[in-house]
């Protein structure tokens, strides 16, 4: 009997599978293949971050970025995104902010801002150091004064 | 007494089920059989393709049989060319779209001289027209720009033949010399280099038509039907805020196909970003996103 399960199991998986690889194959690539591999491979990461260890003020930011930027994506998109530099988050804040209907004022931009530039700071420090080392010398310093004024704002808080 | 013939069965034989498993050649027979299909289909179906119907098999069958040189090749390849490009708005059957597209059937603009039908792919039609005894106002893009001269010369040809217009067919030199002509419209290479960056990515902005979607300078406000982005096409005031430079070259170069929808299970937005690489120069480009980096207004700043 449990043979007979599995054979059939195993029939109807084979010809599953055998029917999604030719749909896929002639599926036609609607997304630049890259940028779709890329995105594809954030979004596989974690959908939550651990924020017991944060300050207990950036609590409100991480509720409003679950918020508002679940609106259009999933959250581990840009959680486990390689942006990782104040500079770029500011830039990809204010460009999701920009669509039109993203219902985030600038205010919340800014929280969200400093939400994900200091989780940034601290769970992707590799990233960050690695971004700081290649970055002009005017760039880098750009960049850690804006990570530690965020610091300065939350931390003890 | 009447006797049960022995053909009959026993009452009491009841059917019964065993425990054996499914014998493994069925499992291969199946897989067989469903790849037999599955080489069939691939062989007979055209894969869906609306062309493709009996007795005929594949899209390259089909090619086989299209004319291969002369006026009939022609039009065979002004007609694709035709429903690529235009006929989505002017219409399989030439007769446009109220509120959209004038008719290109029968119209007065087709019979005219070269330069003036060359004019309006190559350069766009903004503003009022009458076509046909009807008023128009309505605005183009240049959708023909890009098209090599053998393709608008057989777009062309198309249009000037089909429907029941009775114009000559064009060669390619015809539209080589239309082409010289209009070009009088754009600004020369010296007016170009005397520009700033800006200025000449303002040129490549109307060039290639990006008001069309995008807004008078960018300003937004193109309705984009089920579209997430409020229904609109995004303005591009902003952009500054959103994208350096390399980021805002790769996105226009790539475009977004895949436009993502308001309601899911409505209908695809009508609009979406073209992908402009290979379209636009590398040069055109960079005068392009300085142009649109110095749409936002002076003295805006956001303290993050």
């Amino acid at each position: 009997m449990k043979k007979n399960i599995i054979s059939r199991t195993l029939l109807l998986a084979v010809t599953t599978f055998a029917l999604v690889v030719a749909g896929a194959a002639r599926a036609e690539d609607q997304m630049d293949a890259a940028t779709k591999a890329r995105i594809d491979a954030f979004e596989k990461g974690p959908a939550t971050i651990d924020i017991s260890k944060y300050p207990a003020a950036l609590k409100d930011n991480y509720d409003l970025f679950s918020q508002k930027c679940t609106q259009c994506h999933k959250l581990s998109r840009p959680i486990n995104s390689d942006y990782a530099l104040p500079s770029e988050w500011s830039r990809y804040v204010k460009r999701m902010m920009r669509k039109p209907g993203s219902g985030i004022s600038t205010g919340e931009a800014k929280q969200i801002y400093e939400f994900l530039a200091y989780d940034s700071s601290v769970r992707k420090k590799a990233a960050v150091d690695a971004k700081l080392a290649a970055a002009t010398p005017a760039d880098k310093a750009a960049d850690e004064a804006k990570i530690k004024e965020v610091h300065d704002k939350y931390d003890g808080k | 007494m009447h006797e049960q013939p022995d053909y009959c069965p026993q009452p009491d034989a009841k059917p019964t089920a065993t425990n054996t498993a499914v014998p493994i050649w069925i499992v291969v027979l199946t897989l067989v059989l469903v790849f037999l299909g599955a080489v069939y289909f691939d062989r007979h179906s055209g894969w869906f393709d609306a062309k493709v119907y009996g007795p005929f098999t594949s899209v390259e069958q089909l090619a086989a049989y299209q004319p291969q040189s002369g006026e009939a090749a022609l039009a065979a390849h002004g007609k694709v060319v035709y429903e690529t490009v235009c006929g989505l708005c002017h219409g399989s059957d030439g007769l446009g779209k109220a509120n959209q597209a004038p008719p290109l059937a029968g119209s007065e603009w087709v019979a005219k001289d070269l330069v003036s039908l060359a004019r309006v792919p190559l350069a766009g039609l903004n503003g009022p027209i009458q076509v046909a005894g009807h008023d128009w106002n309505l605005a183009m893009a240049p959708m023909g720009a890009g098209l090599s001269d053998s393709d608008l010369a057989a777009v062309l040809s198309y249009i000037r033949t089909a429907w029941g217009n009775k114009s000559s067919p064009v060669s390619e030199a015809d539209v080589k010399a239309a082409r010289a002509a209009i070009s009088g419209n754009a600004p020369s290479a010296t007016d170009l280099a005397k520009m700033t960056p800006p200025e000449r990515g303002h040129e490549v902005f109307k060039k290639y038509g990006c008001f069309q979607c995008h807004g008078p300078d960018g300003k937004g406000g193109v309705s984009n039907f089920n579209a997430k982005t409020a229904e609109q096409v995004p303005s591009l005031v902003y952009v500054a805020d959103g994208y350096n430079k390399a980021e805002l070259l790769a996105f226009i170069s790539r475009g977004e196909r895949v436009i993502p929808r308001k309601n899911p299970n409505g209908p695809e937005p009508p609009h979406f970003m073209p992908k402009w690489g290979g379209i636009v120069t590398t040069n055109e480009l960079s005068d392009l996103a300085d142009f649109l980096f110095s749409l936002k207004p002076k003295g805006e700043k956001l303290d993050f």
